[in-house]
């Protein structure tokens, strides 16, 4: 039985900071059976028409995490993407485009600046600072209990691929943020008993560009080539920092706003949370803001009503305690 | 520029752990961790199954001494037994040493490290994280590199090992970012480098940058390198990308079945069945496809790995790695049919000659891991052995280099060696050059996997030999396209290459030599394992023509005597 075979066209960011003032596309078309992969397609490429292609690829099998790449505008790992796959994706018919990374520098065509990772996972502690004293390390297994280890046991098969950096919206606007994978690996390290650090990483975590940034729009959710449930990490580093009282910053202050309102009225009361997050001198500086936002007939009511649920409401707050 | 005390090459498991060592031992050390990747990546990462450690923690009669013999009697006999020995003995403290150091291993009910049965071992005794054990030490391990402020250049390609006859003098690197060629001297070096089972290319499991980098420059550098013919052929590899299926699954009950039906390892290992040694296996896979039991497709023979007897629950919990590698390359769920696979070239049992210390014939020059030949595996590695391989020798060499450096004073590396790296890269991208790289790498693998695969004979092997001087000829005509100093991937490509090819010459040449079958060895016109003529190791050296010559060395029994090898 022989496979299925098709022309596609393969659209592929270039840039070499060495030769070229701007980025480009360069098309190529080839022919490709089903079953063959976006890595083995752009290996046909790099090998028999185009040799100056750059892009990173190492295990081929979807664990080392060095060919993340845009695929029609998504990051995921070529290696492990099926090229029949990616066709109801293309914006023209067979028509596939590779681009490197977003939020990242790029080095040459796909190959992306990825110190800046390493750097986050310095920043934030990412590893066990172990309990046992380095002469007595090796001499006896800690007893870890079924449900510690299933708490953290997801998180540990991120392989650092980048996919969710990469569709961060966050990282978008600041490339100082911590990052998906940065709470993750914070997350991991916070909940084993093994660890020591803690403290000192959740102060970190709760200062700027920390825990409190992620504006739970769950693209690294989508994005993660190994389907972690990325946002309970960042929800469970959140509510670590509630567990440990950790009352000073404006994330935890918004939050405890957040909740107040919908406990009390069951809807946001919007021109206070400013206030009761940042506080009077904080708030003052979101002033030019307000003023646009008043401008635009966009200003948020002072008095809000209570919604006709309330008591709905209330009974889940119950309920959840 | 001031030297480095010590300079690692590669950042996989063996890399990372002698960095650590190495400043656990002494703090004050100037050490640098050069790789040619980001460290995540290393190959490490794709081991799957487990680590192998005398635990007891789910075979409370499991000893040392068992794990011993195991080892030695899965290497043919051929393993060296003091160095085994100290793999054996060394193994429940690295196990228990990452575990405290935060390595996320699988848990039995009553919370100690999980372990489960694997080929050739009496014992359920190797330790996992699921089916990604690799994966989880080597993120632990940089883990604890980034804590104690391991200094890593990353993207640093691996040009020359450089020595004065005596003593290391360090490497000759090419920075992969700017193009920037580098003499970066040491007080000691540390090759940590790899294997070469890539050379197979269509038909290996492994990393497409598992060319023997360190081995090769070693080898150039005049130093021996050892047993080069024994290539671990894993049973299971998928049977299109030759991606590798973990013994795992069979250490949790996988059945291999042929055309008929048959469970067919009980034909030849009714005792062990599918937990035979690798070697083994994969030589009943070849018969059973040879005697015409095996399935038909377009990507050629195949038997099937069967798991769906063991359960939807087990599978998700314990191998949901290799179910997603089934579904993403074959398009198989194991749940619910059964996988495809083959047989594919998957580990290096040779490697650099280097003692139990890591230690080469050159003071400060140091191999661990697969580059190196120490030798535990001998003629055929057990499965979760080369983890462990690892993390011990990785351990006792960057030790033994951390207290040794500091007494050593090496000469400055000299300006022709950083001259003749330039030439040679410069020289590739001549426009008289014509041949293409892509077509020799995979005339290489071809000719390999052919003539020194599984099975092999004279007139195979003397075929294969031919073929691999006539690509290396050819190889002095290939031409590298780009021309660009950033990221030039087909320069890296064609470096690469020209290892393979060495170490191709070196495995080819040591099977032709060598008149029996021992380990992964298999000769069909001599199928019996000749202890009289051929217990010993090879050994290779390239002389100054870039000729190989060979030779052998004994090797260091202990307290198992030579015996038939039946499982």
């Amino acid at each position: 039985m022989t496979e299925e075979k098709k022309d596609i066209y393969f659209k592929i960011f270039r840039f070499n900071p060495e030769v070229d003032q701007h980025p480009f596309y360069d098309d190529f078309k080839i022919s490709v059976e089903k079953g063959v992969t976006i890595l083995r397609a752009i290996n046909y490429i790099k090998d028999h028409v185009d040799s100056t292609l750059t892009y990173r690829f190492y295990c081929q099998a979807g664990i080392c995490g060095s060919c993340s790449m845009r695929v029609n505008g998504v990051s995921k790992l070529a290696c492990t993407t099926q090229v029949w796959d990616e066709l109801p994706n293309c914006k023209e018919t067979d028509v596939i485009t590779i681009e490197p990374m977003n939020n990242f520098e790029i080095i040459r065509d796909m190959v992306v600046e990825y110190t800046p990772v390493i750097s986050k996972l310095e920043k934030y502690i990412s590893w066990v600072t172990p309990k046992i004293k380095q002469q007595d390390l090796g001499k006896k297994e800690h007893i870890i209990s079924e449900a510690e280890f299933k708490v953290y046991d997801a998180a540990t098969d991120c392989i650092l691929c980048g996919a969710c950096y990469s569709e961060c919206s966050m990282m978008t606007s600041s490339r100082e943020y911590i990052s998906p994978l940065g709470l993750l690996k914070a997350y991991r390290m916070v909940k084993d008993s093994r660890d020591t650090r803690s403290n000192d990483r959740m102060k970190v975590l709760n200062e700027d560009h920390g825990m409190w940034d992620c504006t739970h729009c769950y693209r690294c959710v989508e994005a993660c080539v190994k389907k972690i449930p990325i946002m309970d990490a960042i929800q469970g580093v959140r509510n670590e920092a509630f567990l440990r009282g950790m009352k000073n910053s404006e994330g935890y202050r918004h939050a405890y706003a957040f909740t107040q309102d919908i406990k009390s009225v069951g809807r946001l009361k919007e021109s206070t949370i400013a206030v009761r997050t940042k506080g009077i001198f904080g708030a003052i500086s979101m002033l030019p803001f307000a003023l646009k936002m008043l401008g635009r007939n966009r200003m948020p009511k002072v008095f809000v009503h209570t919604i006709p649920g309330i008591k709905h409401v209330k009974r889940i707050f119950q309920k959840i305690k | 520029m001031q030297p480095y005390d010590i300079i690692i090459v590669g950042a996989g498991g063996g890399g990372m752990y002698a960095a650590m060592e190495a400043l656990q031992t002494n703090p004050k050390l100037k050490i640098a961790v050069v790789s040619k990747v980001y460290p995540t990546r290393s190959h490490t990462s794709a081991a799957q199954g487990g680590v192998n450690a005398a635990l007891a923690n789910r075979h409370k009669d499991d000893t040392i001494d068992l794990h011993i013999f195991d080892t030695i009697k899965g290497s043919d006999y051929l393993a060296d037994q003091d160095a085994a020995t100290i793999l054996c003995e060394m193994a429940p403290y690295v196990v228990r040493e990452l575990e405290n150091l935060g390595a996320p291993f699988s848990r039995l009910e009553d919370g100690t490290i999980a372990q489960r049965p694997f080929g050739g071992a009496q014992k359920y005794r190797c330790c996992y994280c699921a089916d990604r054990t690799g994966h989880t030490i080597l993120t632990t391990l940089f883990e604890q590199c980034l804590r104690q402020g391991v200094h890593f250049l990353s993207e640093y390609y691996l040009l020359s090992l450089e020595h004065d006859g005596q003593k290391a003098q360090g490497v000759v690197v090419m920075n992969m970012q700017t193009g920037k060629i580098e003499a970066l001297p040491a007080r000691s070096v540390i090759l940590a480098t790899g294997g070469y089972a890539k050379m197979y290319w269509q038909k290996s499991s492994n990393a497409a940058g598992s060319t023997g980098d360190g081995i090769a420059a070693a080898l150039r550098a005049g130093l021996a390198v050892e047993d080069m013919e024994f290539v671990q052929f894993h049973p299971t590899g998928l049977r299109k990308s030759g991606l590798l299926i973990s013994e795992g699954a069979r250490g949790e009950g996988g059945y291999l079945v042929n055309n008929k039906g048959e469970r067919f390892m009980k034909t030849y290992a009714p005792e062990k069945m599918e937990l035979g040694p690798r070697d083994l296996v994969s030589r009943s896979i070849e018969i059973e496809i040879n005697e015409g039991r095996g399935f038909d497709s377009d990507a050629g023979q195949y038997m099937h790995l069967d798991l769906r007897h063991l359960g939807a629950d087990l599978i998700l919990e314990r191998l949901p790695q290799i179910r997603m590698l089934a579904i993403d390359f074959e398009g198989v769920d194991p749940i619910k049919e059964p996988i495809p696979i083959r047989p594919t070239a998957h580990y290096s049992m040779g490697g650099i000659d280097a003692n139990n210390d890591g230690a080469t014939a050159i003071q400060g020059i140091y191999a661990v891991g697969e580059c190196s030949c120490i030798s535990v595996h001998g003629a055929n590695r057990l499965g979760g052995n080369s983890l462990l391989d690892i993390l011990v020798f990785g351990k006792l060499a960057g030790r033994h280099a951390a207290q040794l450096a500091p007494s050593l004073n090496p000469g400055a590396i000299s300006t022709s060696a950083v001259e003749k790296s330039l030439k040679e890269i410069e020289g590739y991208s001549h426009h008289d050059r014509t041949e293409r790289y892509g077509e020799l790498r995979d005339e290489l693998g071809k000719t390999l996997g052919a003539n020194a695969g599984i099975y092999r004979t004279k007139k195979k092997l003397e075929k294969g030999v031919e073929d691999i001087m006539a690509i290396k000829e050819r190889f002095k005509n290939v031409r590298v396209n780009d021309s660009s100093a950033v990221f030039n991937t087909n320069l890296f490509q064609v470096l690469e290459l020209k290892n393979m090819i060495a170490l191709a010459e070196t495995v080819a040449r040591g099977a032709l030599a060598r008149e029996e079958s021992r380990g992964s060895h298999s000769r069909e016109d001599f199928p019996v394992r000749d202890d009289e003529k051929w217990h010993k190791h090879s050994i290779f050296h390239m002389n100054e023509k870039g000729d190989i010559t060979l030779s052998t060395k004994p090797v260091t029994m202990g307290k198992y005597p030579l015996q038939a090898r039946t499982y």
